[in-house]
């Protein structure tokens, strides 16, 4: 079937496919990250950022299968969100953590 | 005693009272002249406050109010602009009066205060234009401090006040900038209506709106309207801090539009590195809290740059306090790059075009520090850290952090 | 819809490659959900909650893509709205003094 699409649809599938696995490396990345990291700022930093990426990519994914109609405009518009709210969001949120005083852990501090 | 004077006159200022600027008495102690630059600014009349308090304690004999025309005589509305920047000299020569006057200092009543109208008969550009005017005037009339207010805005443009301060630096004057609290966020929250906030923030949500719905259907078109009616009359106040402009506003598209592909790179490569520390079995991270003094101005594009830092990866903004962020840092490599300063660069790109991007960097600026960790050189500033209370008990750092109003951020996005 | 109905591999559609796209995401936010649970502190709770809505968004995008549903697409940015004002009320309402943004 992949042979009525054409070179250009070709290609187009072989992205979705390739921007589907890095979103979900990256969200996967974010996983570990937020298991593994000793205190809330760490967290923050793959929650925000690893996982803003793989977002991005799966929603790059997703605008490419369904095309350029209002649909892909859709999801072009959710990935523009996802990228200025991720962080405002991090930053909010590290930001109160700051705020009710917790220090930031550094090398050699036993909570983990 | 105070006189207004002229900028037009060769003699900088025409005094009017018999006794002249050399009137005070030749104390034991040798006081200095202060130059204060001013520009109508809500913390305007607590810094006039500050210097003649100052003045009154006998740290100045004599305060030299300046404004720093923008424009030049001869311009269209010049006149106009010079009688407005007049009154407000007036005006502070009055509160310094008034501040003098009841100030209990027994030298209270020997401070001289002048103002002056000054820079008129050429053009500025970039701080050191406004810096050269100031140490000039300063030097006419033996000024060696200059006292900055800290909502200090020349031409409106927030980015000016910090270069200011580092041109002055590499003056002989001594530079300081007046400790006054800003006023509380809500107050800066809002700025005014006006038609033309108002129409773009119709146009944007009604775009918005049939960008969701259909725009070939009539009934989107009615709810569409009433939505963005709705929308503009409770956030075109927010929204923005200046009115939209016809070549300032497609310009900072254009540049923005140049700067999210590099962003994006940015974005993609960083996160490989941080990928590969936290998919290590030895997880070797090194976070340190840091804090960098940026030179963006606030609202909109000091977003920008805390979003720009937060989304790449191993730099974290914690908060954005007045200019300083405190950023968190997941690794040295990613503290190294912050303090580089090249995303605070595309920012100034963004925003105020290529001759900005070109101020130094936090580092050649001396404007960052690491709070934490052996390489520590600042103390953290938080409660908990030396051993203080937390919680519901505020310390005095968060009781000021409150009034300082760092809703920086707030700033919506439209 | 021709694309989705494409054979990726071996009589595989890219709507099936799709639906396994958003079972894994599915994976991933179970995995976040343990750090939602265990905390310790409120903003860690706060920072996997957003996180797993971030990841909901993207399961229902891919679940549009993949099911031909469109609407899907209205519902995900409904919830990467609401997720986004989550994070930030609770950040705001659980500091004293609510000094937050």
């Amino acid at each position: 079937m992949i042979e009525t699409l054409g070179t250009l649809g070709t290609v187009r599938v072989g992205l979705i496919v390739a921007f589907t696995l890095l979103g979900l490396f990256f969200s996967f990345v974010s996983m570990v990250g937020v298991l593994r990291l000793p205190d809330v700022y760490s967290r923050a930093h793959t929650a925000s950022q690893a996982d803003t990426l793989g977002a991005g990519f799966g929603l790059a994914a997703v605008a490419l299968a369904v095309g350029w109609e209002g649909a892909g405009f859709k999801s072009v518009l959710l990935l523009f969100f996802i990228f200025v709210t991720n962080p405002t969001a991090a930053h909010a949120i590290s930001r109160a953590a700051f705020e009710e005083g917790i220090v930031p852990w550094t090398e050699g501090d036993d909570r983990r | 005693m105070w006189w207004v004077a002229d900028a037009d006159d060769a003699g900088g200022p025409v005094t009017n009272d018999a006794g002249g600027p050399v009137t005070n008495d030749a104390g034991p102690t040798p006081r200095s002249t202060v130059v204060v630059p001013v520009e109508p600014s809500p913390t305007l009349r607590a810094t006039v406050s500050h210097v003649a308090e100052a003045a009154a304690d006998g740290e100045f004999d004599a305060i030299h109010f300046v404004e720093i025309a923008s424009w030049r005589d001869g311009d269209p509305g010049s006149d106009d602009r010079s009688a407005e920047a007049r009154r407000v000299l007036e005006r502070v020569s009055a509160w310094a009066e008034a501040d003098l006057d009841d100030a209990d200092g027994d030298t209270g009543d020997d401070v001289t205060v002048v103002s002056a109208l000054i820079g008129a008969d050429e053009y500025l550009f970039g701080p050191e234009d406004y810096v050269e005017v100031l140490a000039e005037y300063a030097g006419e009339h033996g000024a060696d401090t200059v006292v900055l207010d800290p909502e200090y805005t020349p031409v409106g443009n927030t980015t000016l006040l910090q270069p200011l301060e580092f041109a002055l630096s590499n003056t002989s004057l001594s530079v300081r900038t007046a400790p006054v609290g800003r006023p509380t966020r809500p107050e800066r929250l809002r700025s005014e209506a006006t038609g033309v906030r108002f129409a773009a923030m119709f146009g944007l949500s009604l775009a918005f709106y049939f960008v969701l719905g259909d725009p070939l259907y009539w009934f989107d078109w009615v709810t569409g309207v009433a939505t963005a009616t709705i929308v503009s009359i409770t956030l075109s106040r927010i929204s923005f801090d200046a009115d939209p402009a016809i070549p300032r506003t497609p310009q900072r598209l254009v540049r923005g539009a140049i700067y999210v592909p590099v962003l994006l790179y940015e974005i993609v490569v960083a996160n490989l590195v941080v990928a590969r520390v936290i998919l290590d079995p030895r997880l070797p991270i090194d976070p340190t809290l840091n804090r960098v003094r940026v030179i963006v101005g606030s609202g909109l594009p000091l977003m920008t740059l805390a979003n720009s830092i937060t989304l790449t990866p191993g730099t974290l903004t914690v908060r954005a306090r007045d200019s300083d962020l405190y950023v968190h840092s997941l690794l040295p490599w990613a503290r190294e790059g912050l303090f580089d300063g090249s995303l605070e660069r595309w920012t100034r790109f963004v925003y105020y075009g290529r001759s900005a991007a070109r101020l130094p960097t936090p580092r050649e600026r001396d404007d960052h520090a690491i709070l934490q960790g052996p390489d520590a050189t600042e103390e953290l500033p938080i409660a908990a850290a030396d051993g203080g209370a937390t919680g519901d008990d505020a310390g005095p750092e968060a009781a000021a952090d409150a009034e300082s109003g760092t809703g920086d951020e707030g700033v919506t996005d439209a | 819809m021709t694309l989705v109905d494409a054979t990726v591999v071996a009589g595989y559609t890219v709507g099936d490659f799709l639906l396994l796209a958003a079972a894994g995401f599915v994976v991933l936010a179970i995995g976040m959900l343990y750090r939602a649970v265990k905390g310790p502190t409120m903003q860690d709770r706060v920072l996997a909650v957003n996180v797993l809505g971030t990841n909901t968004v993207v399961i229902l995008a891919i679940l549009a893509a993949a099911l031909s549903e469109p609407t899907f697409l209205d519902i995900a940015l409904v919830y990467a709205l609401l997720n986004f004002l989550m994070a930030i009320a609770i950040s705001k309402f659980t500091v004293e003094r609510g000094g937050v943004l």
